[in-house]
């Protein structure tokens, strides 16, 4: 090495080793500022994309009969999505997917073409259909599909009781109609929350951090509903509109001693699993949403209130013409030829309109009106169901003092519900005890306390009143206007009603479409449950039959011809599904 | 053997790195948990024995060779041109039975060996430009061609870098160590506007709004994960970033995890050891007993330490991404057996260096 001495040499090595260490240097510099200063910030934008907060969805709640049948439940149900970021073949897989699901083709070609990472295919599918469209998948290839769980709201029993139980909005599972609706609160639960660590692709990180504040589930709600009667009175009442030509109907079944609804059922009605069918009025649930003008049912009220004010007794006489004029009003009696002498008993089983107005001018108006009140009228009977109406019933003071209370008397000017109605028979069934009519037994809490309904309970009339009232409602079916009320084995009370229908839109009533109903119960000697069918708008000729004495056939318009033969096929279900032993022939 | 001290430290640490970053990738590839790390570990205990058979290899053999040396690394980085695999859109490597080999790092050791070999004979002509400029223009030409064509801009710039360092070491005139060095610089710039992927890394690093889903993620996740591990680190194994939110965490990006999960004062540990390596290395070339083991050793270390820094610096976002592994500590076989076998070249350097004056007590 000629001319250079080592140091000489060492300087450029050493040269180089500075160069290197400088950039160390730099580098440690850099390290205190990532890990040190700036740690914060970087810590905090790791722990947003790794730590998520989730909620912990909590398990609808039940909605089941009173022998714990289920009407409405949350089951765990295949979900098809799609990521259509990942989907390579979008219209080889709609051919193939779409018929499957029920889909048009180019609607899921639309989803799978769209510019996301997310998409519903099919939601809710069976089993079968998994299977099929996962075979699909394997065969073809297809990517970016994939099946996950989603809570689905199932009905089992189907249009079952569909107007009391109502549904839900299918993707939030949030109560859109009927006990879904009112009881949502009971029957969502409460969503938990959980903290938990995630890799970039959702996998729980096995070491992170894990805490979890779980769900509270929804509370189950055990119904009064009895399936088996619900499905007689939905049946009965189906196969009425059919043979009367009625628009729509409804059935209550109510318990006497309970106020325990059995059976509420409306028609035309729709089956929650299948949305198509449904519109305002196959949901609406008549028992409570509909207000008539009851008509001769509501004469029991005229009655009972002169019996229990000792203003008449069943042999009192009257004297009953054919016609009466009120002020500007003409009253008839419906096939009644010439004046008459009646007993109070038979003004009842004839359903006289005249003889109904010689009590109630007995009664008075104050005292008629007082009495209306007390069996519930004009105010909602609070059932649980939504969509209650209160009824209709005008202070005392705006009555006429001409026309209002005969009107009255016979049923008119008077908008109830069907259930209200139910109501008001179940009280003289109850021996003069009103008893609130109710839908939900009781509501189960995940934890805490069931909340048990305890039906509201007021003394309308007397027993000695009630009892009276019975046995003249038992000549009704037995020899009056409501004979096909009958049930064989047993004996049964109850009341027909026809009214003319209220166009509210035209304002006046409709010269054809009537209101038919019946009311009744039985057995008389120990009254176990109230029925009440009311039809909208039944018509037409009794196929078959033969002309009475006066030579007017039976016409679908009465409620005796219409509504009382609902009624005995219902009752006689609801005995035998009781086990109520026969008391009569 | 000062030098294996903080080469051991390093191969150790990397391998509780290699475990816990690797974990998630294979398990994510249908493997063991343990299956990269065993491989790693079986890479290491090839590097030990090479490290051992190169130690007792005396270097001056590698001038008599550097020739032929350079020649098996030009025609193996011609051979990936023809049969090599493409990994990460590079193709630097060829598969031979189970495994592959990244012929990249053997040319690494190729061509600083013999610049070392061909400055060191020629040391008495180096006043002369064409003598320093015709071999290391020759020699880096072909390799740098070759890597560029894979393409791999990072061991590039290393090869480049280490060449130089081979330079300036040496007896050639200052004027001529910066005409090459201007010359270096020029074509980095052109072969880095070369390549649009690779401008864009460039510009995004000097892009002062990052756009932290694109081309700027690795980093942006690798503060992240550092970030995380602020002192002292999230704990052995708990990495949260090799969940998959963190690309390459246990290749190039390796020292975000252990920084992660070991703090800044794992990480400034890395760094001073390499640091001491590096000082070791010079100290190593400052006692070579020739010319030849003097450029050979500087060379290799300033390879070995320039390499950690481009990862590092890649890492902590002061230099940009060049995909280069971290010496000693990233998974991959072919870069820990030459890193270690070349530790060994070193070691062997060093044992027949000049001895120090024994002090007098």
């Amino acid at each position: 090495m000629p001319g250079r001495s080592t140091p000489a040499r060492n300087l450029r090595l050493v040269i180089v080793l500075v160069g290197i260490l400088v950039a160390w240097t730099g580098l440690g510099y850099r390290l205190v500022g990532v890990q040190a200063l700036d740690a914060a910030r970087w810590e905090a934008s790791g722990s947003a994309q790794w730590v998520r907060e989730e909620a912990l969805p909590a398990v609808r709640g039940t909605i089941y009969d009173r022998d714990g049948i289920e009407l409405a439940v949350t089951v765990d149900a295949v979900t098809v999505v799609a990521d259509p970021s990942l989907v390579t073949r979008p219209r080889l897989t709609a051919r193939l997917v779409a018929p499957v699901v029920g889909l048009k083709r180019a609607e899921l070609v639309a989803k799978l073409a769209a510019d996301s990472r997310f998409a519903y295919v099919a939601r809710g599918i069976s089993a079968d259909t998994a299977d099929h469209i996962e075979r699909l998948i394997e065969r073809h290839e297809l990517t970016g599909l994939s099946f996950i769980t989603e809570p689905v709201r199932t009905y089992p029993a189907g249009t079952l009781a569909s107007q009391v139980v109502g549904f839900v909005m299918s993707d939030t599972e949030q109560g859109l109609e009927g006990l879904e609706l009112v009881l949502d609160e009971h029957l969502t639960g409460t969503p938990g929350t959980q903290v938990i660590e995630r890799d970039r692709f959702g996998v729980p990180i096995p070491q992170g951090m894990y805490t979890i504040e779980p769900a509270v589930q929804g509370a189950d709600v055990v119904l009064t509903i009895d399936r088996e009667i619900q499905y007689a009175a939905e049946r009965y009442l189906t196969e009425a509109l059919e043979t009367t030509g009625a628009a729509a109907g409804t059935v209550v079944v109510q318990h006497v001693a309970t106020g325990e609804l059995l059976a509420v059922a409306s028609a035309p009605g729709f089956d929650p699993n299948n949305r198509t069918e449904i519109s305002p009025e196959t949901v609406r649930n008549r028992a409570v949403a509909d207000v008539y003008e009851p008509g001769s049912t509501l004469k029991v009220v005229t009655i009972a209130a002169a019996l229990d004010e000792g203003l008449v007794t069943p042999s009192s006489r009257f004297d009953v013409p054919d016609e009466l004029l009120i002020h500007d009003k003409v009253y008839t009696d419906t096939g009644r030829t010439g004046p008459e002498e009646m007993t109070l008993a038979r003004i009842v089983a004839r359903s006289s309109n005249i003889g109904t107005i010689a009590v109630q001018q007995l009664l008075g108006n104050r005292l008629h009106h007082q009495y209306l009140e007390r069996f519930g009228l004009g105010e909602s009977t609070t059932s649980g169901m939504p969509g209650e109406a209160p009824g209709q019933l005008q202070p005392v003071e705006q009555w006429c003092s001409t026309t209002c209370g005969p009107s009255t008397a016979i049923g008119y000017r008077v908008g109830v519900t069907p259930l209200q109605m139910a109501a008001v028979f179940a009280t003289i069934a109850n021996g003069g005890v009103w008893v609130q009519p109710h839908i939900v037994s009781e509501i189960i809490p995940s934890s805490g306390e069931r909340i048990v309904t305890v039906p509201v309970q007021r003394s309308v009339i007397s027993e000695d009143t009630a009892r009276t009232m019975q046995l003249m409602l038992q000549g009704v079916v037995d020899s009056g206007t409501g004979t096909r009320a009958a049930v064989d084995g047993y004996t049964v009370g109850g009341k027909t009603g026809t009214t003319e229908k209220w166009m509210p839109e035209e304002v006046r009533y409709s010269a054809t479409a009537r209101i038919a109903s019946f009311i009744g119960f039985a057995p008389v000697n120990d009254p176990q449950v109230v029925i009440a069918v009311v039809l909208d708008s039944p018509h037409g000729d009794v196929p078959g039959s033969s002309p009475n004495s006066l030579g007017e056939y039976p016409r679908f318009e009465f409620g005796g011809v219409s509504a009382a033969p609902v009624f005995a096929s219902v009752a006689e279900a609801t005995l035998h599904q009781l086990g109520v032993p026969p008391d009569g022939s | 053997m000062a030098l294996a001290a903080p080469v051991a430290v390093l191969v150790v640490i990397g391998l509780g790195a290699v475990m816990s970053s690797s974990s998630v990738v294979a398990i994510r590839g249908g493997l063991d948990q343990y299956a990269i790390f065993e491989r790693q570990l079986l890479f290491v205990a090839i590097g030990i024995a090479a490290m051992i058979v190169t130690t007792k290899i005396p270097y001056q053999a590698y001038a008599r060779w550097a020739p032929l040396i350079l020649m098996v690394a030009i025609g193996g980085l011609a051979a990936t041109q023809l049969v090599g695999t493409v990994r990460g859109g590079s193709r630097s490597w060829i598969g031979i039975g189970a495994f592959t080999v990244q012929p990249s790092e053997f040319a690494k050791f190729a061509v600083v060996t013999y610049l070392a070999a061909v400055l060191a004979r020629k040391e008495g002509y180096l006043g002369q430009f064409s003598h320093v400029a015709l071999p290391a223009i020759g020699s880096l030409g072909v390799v740098s061609a070759l890597v560029m064509l894979q393409p791999d801009l990072g061991t590039t710039i290393l090869i480049v870098v280490a060449a130089f360092a081979v330079i300036v070491a040496s007896e050639a005139p200052v004027r001529h160590v910066a005409a090459l060095g201007l010359a270096s610089l020029g074509g980095a710039v052109f072969l880095a506007r070369a390549a649009p992927y690779r401008w864009q890394r460039l510009t995004a690093w000097f892009d002062s709004t990052p756009d932290i889903l694109g081309a700027d993620l690795q980093v942006h996740q690798a503060q992240v994960a550092l970030g995380s591990g602020g002192l002292f680190g999230v704990g052995l194994g708990a990495s949260r970033a090799r969940w998959s939110y963190l690309p390459n965490a246990h290749t190039d990006f390796i020292f975000a995890i252990i920084g992660e999960e070991t703090g800044l004062a794992g990480s400034l540990t890395v760094i001073l050891f390499f640091v001491f390596f590096t000082v070791v290395g010079a100290v190593v070339a400052m006692r070579a007993s020739d010319s030849f083991g003097r450029l050979l050793a500087i060379g290799l270390v300033t390879w070995l330490s320039f390499q950690a820094i481009v990862n590092i610096g890649g890492v902590v976002d002061a230099l940009p991404i060049t995909g280069v592994p971290l010496p000693f500590i990233s998974v991959g076989g072919s870069a820990m057996i030459v890193n270690l076998a070349v530790v060994g070249v070193l070691l062997n350097i060093a044992r027949s260096g000049v001895e120090p004056p024994a002090r007098r007590s």
